[in-house]
């Protein structure tokens, strides 16, 4: 890596002085801005311009690291505005009404039916990706008041499935097609079950 | 700086160890941990001005579960950072202790607390830019964030040393924002303590690093 660096002196230089003026324009905007919301904002900002320093190491250590990074400044963001929200008294805001259309009633079954079909012969993060997005629209189409119990549980046993997996590949290596097969089913599920949670956020308090 | 080792745990290239300096960090944050999961939080007596009343402020139970919880985890924390041997890690955890202090202070239902509080969390979140800063370019320089091999080969610039320490101050920065005195008449004792406790040796811990590498 030591000589991958010295190959790439000049550029990795060059990036990183582009970085820390990004990270001084966004600091002074910090010093000029006095309403909160803003503040935020831009720290939300500032900490992305720190993830750009670690990204230009350009290696796969770079993306174990930004990945780690990310979660650190979503947790704080998260936080920090949950705290902002709190302070302000923002927190229970008139529920807002779901858009009340015709083809809201119709499509969202038959479209969701097909994503989801889809996504589970497709298996793996996209085919998660797919079928969460069926779900998705299907739970946005319907005024469910139903309890999520099944889905969260079906969620917490395909993440012991993906570590079986896991286990799976390191204890016995020549198990290895059933240990894809495995990991690929659990984080398809996984994943749908986190997606379709979108479906259900109408901010009604529910 | 790395001679007197006490207990090292290999894993991987970071290797993870025990020198009698951090042995006593450790031992330090232990016993602040257990403090936390056995002590119940003090009631703080508040005297009107200038005549004989006072009145007792109840910790609510849900309050003092959301507080203990986050000092354990912050206890916790900061054992992590001061077992970790990898700079990387260590960032990780200094950023977490960063986020579970707004959350002691946070869980307190008071105008200034929260402002307080929010303010703090700010500059927590600018302090992150500096840590991961600091990592990433002595990754970028040395080709390696063990801090076993980087006590062994060295050459870590300066200029990293100095954001990972700016960082550091950053999010334990609670010893200099706890002037605000809203925070310390915060109910929860016991708890509160677990920001003081987190930061100094946060910043005890930063000190012996950057010495060694």
């Amino acid at each position: 890596m030591i000589e991958f660096f010295a190959e790439m002196d000049i550029i990795y230089k060059i990036g990183l002085a582009v970085a820390f003026i990004a990270i001084i324009v966004a600091f002074s905007a910090i010093v000029r801005q006095k309403d909160e919301i803003h503040l935020l904002i831009i720290v939300d900002l500032i900490e992305i311009t720190g993830l750009v320093v670690i990204a230009l190491l350009a290696t796969d250590l770079a993306e174990a690291l930004i990945l780690p990074g990310l979660v650190v400044g979503v947790a704080e963001i998260m936080a920090v505005s949950e705290l902002w929200l709190v302070k302000e008294g923002l927190q229970n805001v008139r529920p807002i009404r779901r858009l009340d259309i015709e083809v809201l009633h119709t499509a969202p079954p038959i479209i969701g039916a097909v994503l989801t079909a889809y996504g589970i012969f497709l298996t793996g993060f996209t085919g998660g990706l797919i079928a969460g997005l069926g779900l998705a629209l299907f739970f946005l189409g319907k005024s469910t008041t139903e309890n999520f119990l099944s889905s969260e549980n079906a969620s917490g046993y395909a993440w012991v499935l993906w570590v079986l997996a896991f286990l799976i590949f390191i204890l016995f290596p020549s198990q290895w097609f059933l240990a894809l097969m495995a990991a690929a089913v659990g984080i398809m599920i996984k994943v749908m079950a986190k997606i379709a949670l979108v479906g259900t956020m109408r901010g009604d308090g529910s | 700086m790395m001679e007197s080792i006490l207990v090292t745990i290999p894993f991987g290239d970071m290797i993870h160890y025990l020198s009698g300096y951090t042995v006593v960090l450790f031992g330090f944050a232990a016993i602040f941990v257990i403090l936390a999961v056995i002590s119940l939080p003090e009631k703080p007596v508040e005297i009107v001005f200038g005549t004989d009343g006072y009145s007792l402020k109840e910790t609510p139970v849900d309050l003092l579960r959301f507080q203990r919880f986050m000092a354990i985890a912050c206890g916790i924390a900061t054992i992590g950072a001061i077992v970790t041997g990898d700079i990387f890690n260590f960032t990780l955890f200094a950023a977490f202790i960063g986020v579970l202090n707004i959350g002691i202070v946070a869980a307190v239902k008071n105008k200034h607390v929260l402002s307080a509080a929010f303010s703090y969390g700010l500059v927590v979140m600018m302090g992150t830019v500096p840590l991961f800063a600091g990592a990433a370019i002595i990754a970028a320089t040395t080709g390696t964030l063990s801090i076993w091999e980087l006590a062994a080969v060295g050459g870590v610039p300066i200029v990293a040393k100095l954001l990972l320490m700016i960082g550091v101050l950053g999010e334990g920065m609670a010893p200099f924002y706890i002037g605000k005195a809203e925070i310390t008449r915060a109910s929860g004792a016991p708890y509160i303590l677990m920001i003081h406790v987190s930061s100094l040796l946060l910043f005890l811990r930063v000190v012996e690093i950057l010495l060694t590498v």
